[in-house]
């Protein structure tokens, strides 16, 4: 029972700061159709912004500038890179944003050296929200929850509820009628990936406090924020919302358990499996990692628009 | 690609001897294949870094009987399969010894090439010297006898560890084993089980978890307190070792815990305060060593600027045991390298925490440790924080090292 709260509440925790992360990407693809890959990278960028801003302001200025210096950065690449190569097709937009990965891992080894940052959590939210069977449950992962659930609020309401997201939504199904009607269209998609790139910001001076502020935060997630992007359905938030979830709680859950094939075979009557070693003996929290991939394969197997994503 | 080797290596020939005029004995090349971009880089390029700042302190010392030696530098960016390439680079450049340590898996490359190489070219022999490639099967089943392991494996870790934790009253009965994995990991995870008996303690659980993947810890730190253990012992490294550290700290759990790689740059930093009390075993850390040690680190910074880390000591020791071979080698027209692989097996240098040696029965070096804990009142502080590593038993190297594998059938030249 103890195990079981615990890792609920630590995969729930953990679930909804990929969903920080993944939000912008799945929104960026659902409206302007572009799958950007630096989107790992503007979390990273955000976590060191962050830093930076927070050195000289305290962590709440920061909370609020930095996500706006990377939406300012998002808004410089989306105009001057993706833009001019947008009409040879989305091969050529992943390409872009396929490069820039490797030139911001490189800047930010550049301008803040080899090795993690000290960047601690500030004061005020480093105590302990509960004590549940011996466990301190930290309050900073109750902030990561909470501000992920506001950001999951407020992006739908801003999408279903206000003109804006009005504008947006059909300046995606029908941009040129949307530009007759007198709007402008490619700043609309410029405002949409600025925005996306915020949220990544957003995610990455949260999670730079808690995680360490370092030069491959970029690549520990950013494999993960695509397998949720792809479980969810490309381009849907609700979707992106569950599957973060669910890969969250799994991941905790596996850990765990020491379940392994040849347990499995045991159940069925087929004892001894153990015995032929290899493949039969690996435990399951061994092999933790694997499983939004192997989630990842049944949903493109069993439903390739992924969860909630729509039939193309 | 044989032929292609062999040409390449004419054309250098050639291209000396029409060049510059050849000098009365050849120069010995020292090969560094080292992860110079790749992920991980910013670890592992540090033991390039502190051999090329070793063999310049060498050279300054005299070098090989007045002659200097040649470094030379290939970026494996981490893999193997450019590993094999800049392996074959090297010995078309004229590379002698081959020098490698961030990763066990191109070190494994470089292990296997070198074999080959020497089998098929018994008059271009070459050198493989491992400065921090820790895998135990080096020693083990791919032992040879032009291959040098100056690195420590999981067994000589654990030993070290536990005996000065149990003699610290630090260790607990109720061990839990986390570790990464692969190959290190399995090593860390057996050689924990190992000593359980003679140390008195029971392995309550163990886990293995991916390699720089896991980004949450937290259901970790929820399984080693289902299990109630006293003490968690580890051979993570970088981010899997500061995120598993912070973790425990953050959820309160009382556990001490017995590492092998808090001292890497940027770990203390980043983890803060819940490393204090934590232990660690190395080759290597300043305090334990005294004045000498500062004396080597003034030289160090002389001419790298800067004071060296735990991997960079380890490759100056590595250069100055090359130097001490090297003493009973004649200088000739052409290098020997079996006359220096056989003087590489008797070279000892004395660092300032105790002498090195090489077993000659499977090329592992006898390298003293010293068992560590994060303290505030350590002499060098880490990172720019307010904590370093206060020493609590040097282990000599005759003490330290691990048993001879059965495995290791060492083919030695008549």
């Amino acid at each position: 029972m103890d195990f079981f709260v615990v890792s609920l509440l630590n995969g729930l925790s953990y679930g909804l700061l990929l969903f920080m992360v993944s939000a912008g990407l799945t929104l960026v693809f659902g409206m302007m159709g572009v799958l950007n890959f630096a989107h790992s990278s503007f979390y990273m960028l955000g976590a060191y912004f962050g830093y930076s801003v927070g050195r000289l302001t305290g962590f709440w200025p920061a909370l609020i500038v930095a996500p706006l210096g990377i939406a300012f950065l998002g808004a410089l690449i989306e105009r001057y890179l993706l833009r001019p190569v947008h009409r040879h097709g989305h091969a050529h937009e992943l390409l872009v944003t396929f490069g820039l990965v490797f030139i911001i891992d490189e800047l930010v080894k550049l301008l803040y050296g080899n090795y993690p940052l000290k960047n601690p959590m500030p004061v005020e939210l480093s105590f302990s929200a509960f004590r549940l069977f011996g466990l301190d449950y930290p309050f900073y992962r109750v902030f990561i929850a909470l501000v992920a659930i506001v950001m999951f609020g407020a992006i739908l309401a801003l999408s279903r509820f206000t003109r804006v997201g009005l504008i947006v939504r059909a300046a995606v199904r029908r941009p040129h009628m949307v530009e007759a009607l007198g709007h402008n269209v490619p700043m609309v998609f410029l405002g949409v990936f600025a925005g996306g790139a915020a949220l990544a910001g957003l995610a990455g001076v949260v999670a730079g406090v808690f995680y360490p502020t370092g030069p491959s935060m970029a690549q520990e997630l950013g494999v993960i924020v695509f397998v949720v992007v792809v479980v969810g359905g490309l381009g849907s938030l609700e979707g992106a919302f569950v599957a973060s979830l669910l890969i969250g709680i799994f991941s905790s859950f596996a850990v765990g358990v020491n379940w392994t094939l040849a347990d499995a075979f045991a159940l069925v009557g087929v004892a001894g499996a153990d015995l032929w070693g290899g493949a039969f003996t690996v435990k399951l929290s061994t092999v933790a990692g694997a499983i939004p991939f192997v989630l990842m394969f049944l949903v493109l197997l069993l439903r390739p628009a992924g969860l909630l994503g729509e039939r193309q | 690609m044989k032929f292609g080797v062999l040409t390449a290596f004419a054309m250098t020939a050639v291209a000396a001897f029409v060049g510059t005029p050849l000098p009365a004995a050849a120069q010995l090349k020292v090969a560094v294949i080292e992860n110079l971009s790749g992920p991980g880089s910013a670890t592992n390029r540090l033991f390039a870094v502190g051999m090329k700042n070793g063999l310049t302190l060498v050279n300054k010392a005299g070098g090989w009987k007045g002659q200097p030696i040649e470094y030379l530098e290939y970026d494996s960016q981490g893999s193997s399969s450019v590993a094999a390439d800049k392996v074959r680079a090297a010995i078309a450049d004229g590379a002698h010894i081959l020098v490698s340590g961030g990763s066990s898996a191109v070190a494994g490359q470089i292990v296997e090439d070198v074999r080959k190489q020497n089998l098929r070219n018994p008059d271009r022999r070459v050198i493989f010297m491992n400065v921090g490639a820790e895998a135990s099967d080096f020693t083990g089943e791919k032992c040879n006898f032009y291959s040098f392991k100056y690195a420590m494996n999981a067994e000589i870790r654990v030993k070290a560890l536990v005996t000065a934790m149990k003699a610290a009253g630090a260790l607990g009965d109720r061990v839990f084993s986390i570790n990464q994995n692969y190959s290190w990991g399995k090593d860390m995870e057996a050689a924990i089980t190992r000593y359980a008996g003679p140390m008195g303690y029971t392995v309550v659980d163990k886990v293995l978890h991916d390699v720089s993947k896991v980004q949450d810890f937290s259901p970790y730190v929820a399984r080693i307190k289902s299990s109630n253990a006293s003490t968690v012992i580890t051979g993570n490294w970088g981010s899997d070792l500061i995120l598993l550290v912070k973790e425990i700290g953050a959820s309160g759990l009382k556990v001490q815990l017995g590492s092998t790689f808090l001292e890497l740059p940027g770990t203390l930093s980043s983890a803060g305060a819940s490393t204090l009390g934590y232990y660690t075993a190395d080759f290597y850390l300043p305090e334990a060593g005294g004045a000498a040690a500062k004396a080597l680190f003034d030289r160090y910074k002389a001419i790298a600027g800067t004071l060296p880390t735990t991997s960079e000591v380890k490759s100056v020791v590595m250069a100055q045991m090359l130097q001490a071979a090297l003493a009973n080698v004649e200088l000739g027209p052409k290098v020997d390298t079996t006359k220096i692989a056989l003087a590489l097996e008797k070279a000892k240098v004395q660092t300032p925490i105790g002498e090195i040696s090489m077993r000659a029965a499977d090329h592992q070096a006898a390298v003293p440790l010293v068992v560590s804990v994060v303290s505030k009142d350590a002499s060098f502080k880490v990172d720019g924080t307010d904590m370093g590593f206060k020493p609590v038993k040097v282990i000599p190297g005759p003490e330290a090292i691990s048993a001879v594998q059965e495995t290791c059938k060492m083919d030695r030249p008549s």
